[in-house]
């Protein structure tokens, strides 16, 4: 069987077919980071005009790369994200699996992340712990397995890769803050500051904005201070965090594996203190995977129509859809 | 066979044409789901019409100005359908669509189609007779359109900015139709009457909305 799959919930135009639920026979991804990077962020007006110009051609590129001319069904995410965005992709899926005479199925993006571990590591054995960080989401989550999750934690104000993009503006390091983070802070001291590591003790939620702040006040005091430094320090703070709630998560539950996943998976000081803080396998994402692409919209798509049956045309897109919760 | 859809102001509309006229049709005014009513609408007007995709050679979308979260869904919809079926799409604007339902009512003056575009302003276009627009659509307020129009008396407005300012008109002395979305059935009638005049039809990767404003982020950045 194979899917085409449609993601259109953010800033990333993709498209992507894949068959028997976890075979990647094409993946293909428009950003739009050039439209957005002079913001400092994404601007939904833009992102939802873009997406209307780069989705066709996505499509038509993955499904001549998959070599097919017709899917066996259309999955496309329907939420969380943003609206105006969401709804050219679900829109566009509908008229595709309606010409095709497919089925269509709507897709949750947060069981799409949670899928990247089956097209890429389908030796892990759940149950798994989920580390999933970005710049719209950050949770910790119990799989049990595909389709029984439970929520340990999540933040409860800025997202993780939201307070990278933030702390680079302060900084004057770009869009996106993610990756410019990353590369600055390889030549910076993180014990040159200590900032704060908010909850850390405290169950499996996280809060991010107190340290964006203590960053902007520790540069007031110090404005000599060297920007590696800082990036550094922020960067330690944030990742220590991270890394110490998923283990103590899976040693807690018992999962047999650790799976990141989101954009700041792709963080390679996250990457590398992951590996070390459990002795259980670990699942880093390729690059490809930890960012919005389609491919796992289309493998989470592939088990949801096997296990649910296909989504009604009225499907609306909800910005705040939120992940199911274990039944 | 041609496919309309039209979701340009607060109306979801799907119509049908065949080489004899509008065979088919359905529209929703008020509930401006666009995204839920589109898709179900498209199925039932083709299994009432007793037709299938199959029996489609083109799409026929209204590409604005308009509501631009609801027109987003039309051209997206009309992309998917077009590129799934490898046929074209004929776009149409809102504003021809508005201005040929008053003619074809049997008005026969000059017409200004104006469309509500928020924030105190309207998108207007202007016709001579049918078929023929002496004025591309643009965006002003509706103070400095019926200031305009308040020299050419005999003007028969439509769509939804006329009737959202129609006090205003009023005042200065101008006739607002009883239209005011554009309509799904003349959507495809427009759309029919091109293509059998030799109108070419667009891939479905270059149907583009006519927004007629900047993007809110870029208004910002220029007025910073
Ligand atoms: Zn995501």
């Amino acid at each position: 069987m194979n899917v085409l799959g449609i993601e259109t919930s953010c800033d990333e135009t993709a498209a992507a077919v894949v068959s028997e639920g976890r075979v990647v026979e094409s993946s293909v991804v428009s950003s739009q980071i050039d439209l957005h990077a002079r913001y400092g962020g994404v601007v939904p007006e833009i992102a939802g005009r873009a997406h209307v110009e780069l989705l066709v051609p996505a499509v038509e590129e993955a499904m001549a790369r998959a070599g097919i001319e017709r899917p066996d069904a259309v999955a496309a995410t329907y939420g969380p994200g943003l609206v105006g965005s969401l709804l050219v992709g679900l829109s566009a899926a509908k008229g595709l699996a309606m010409s095709w005479g497919v089925p269509f199925v709507g897709v949750n993006h947060l069981e799409g992340h949670l899928f990247a571990p089956v097209i890429e590591e389908p030796s892990l054995r759940w149950p798994l712990v989920v580390l999933l960080v970005s710049g719209g989401h950050t949770l910790l989550v119990h799989a049990a397995a595909p389709g029984r999750y439970r929520l340990l934690g999540q933040t409860l104000d800025d997202a993780a890769g939201e307070a990278f993009d933030k702390v680079a503006r302060f900084l004057g390091l770009g869009y996106p803050g993610g990756p410019a983070i990353d590369r600055v802070a390889k030549e910076g001291d993180p014990a040159a500051f200590t900032f704060p590591r908010a909850m850390l003790g405290d169950g499996y939620d996280f809060s991010f904005s107190g340290l964006k702040t203590a960053v902007v006040r520790a540069v007031e005091r110090r404005p000599e201070a060297a920007t590696p430094d800082v990036a550094a320090a922020f960067q330690d703070a944030v990742v220590d965090v991270l890394v110490t709630k998923a283990a103590r998560a899976v040693r807690a539950t018992g999962a047999r594996g650790l799976c990141l996943g989101g954009g700041v998976a792709a963080n390679s000081l996250l990457r590398r203190r992951a590996l070390e803080a459990v002795d259980v396998p670990t699942y880093l994402p390729s690059m490809a995977m930890c960012t919005d692409n389609a491919a796992m919209v289309a493998a989470a798509g592939s088990f949801r129509l096997l296990r649910d049956g296909p989504s009604p045309l009225s499907l609306a897109p909800d910005p705040g859809l939120f992940l199911e919760f274990e039944r | 066979m041609l496919l309309g859809i039209e979701t340009a102001a607060g109306l979801v509309g799907v119509a049908l044409a065949d080489a004899d006229g509008p065979l088919a049709g359905v529209w929703l005014r008020g509930d401006r789901r666009h995204a839920e009513t589109l898709g179900p609408a498209v199925e039932h007007v083709l299994t009432q019409a007793g037709a299938s995709l199959a029996d489609v050679d083109a799409v026929a979308v209204d590409v604005g100005p308009g509501l631009f979260t609801g027109l987003r869904v039309g051209v997206a919809t009309a992309q998917g359908l077009a590129a799934g079926l490898g046929l074209g799409v004929v776009e149409v604007t809102s504003v021809d669509v508005l201005a040929q339902e008053v003619y074809d009512g049997g008005w026969e003056g000059p017409v200004a189609a104006v469309v509500d575009a928020r924030r105190a302003e309207v998108f207007v276009a202007s016709y001579e007779e049918p078929g023929v627009q002496t004025e591309a659509p643009s965006r002003q307020s509706p103070e400095t359109l019926a200031g305009r129009l308040a020299g050419a008396p005999g003007t028969l407005l439509v769509g939804t900015g006329a009737h959202r300012y129609a006090a205003l008109f009023a005042g200065a002395g101008l006739r607002v139709a009883a239209i005011r979305e554009p309509s799904p059935r003349v959507l495809v009638s427009i759309a029919a009457g091109r293509l059998a005049a030799g109108a070419a039809p667009v891939p479905a990767a270059a149907v583009r909305p006519v927004y007629l404003r900047e993007a809110d982020a870029r208004i910002n950045w220029v007025q910073r």
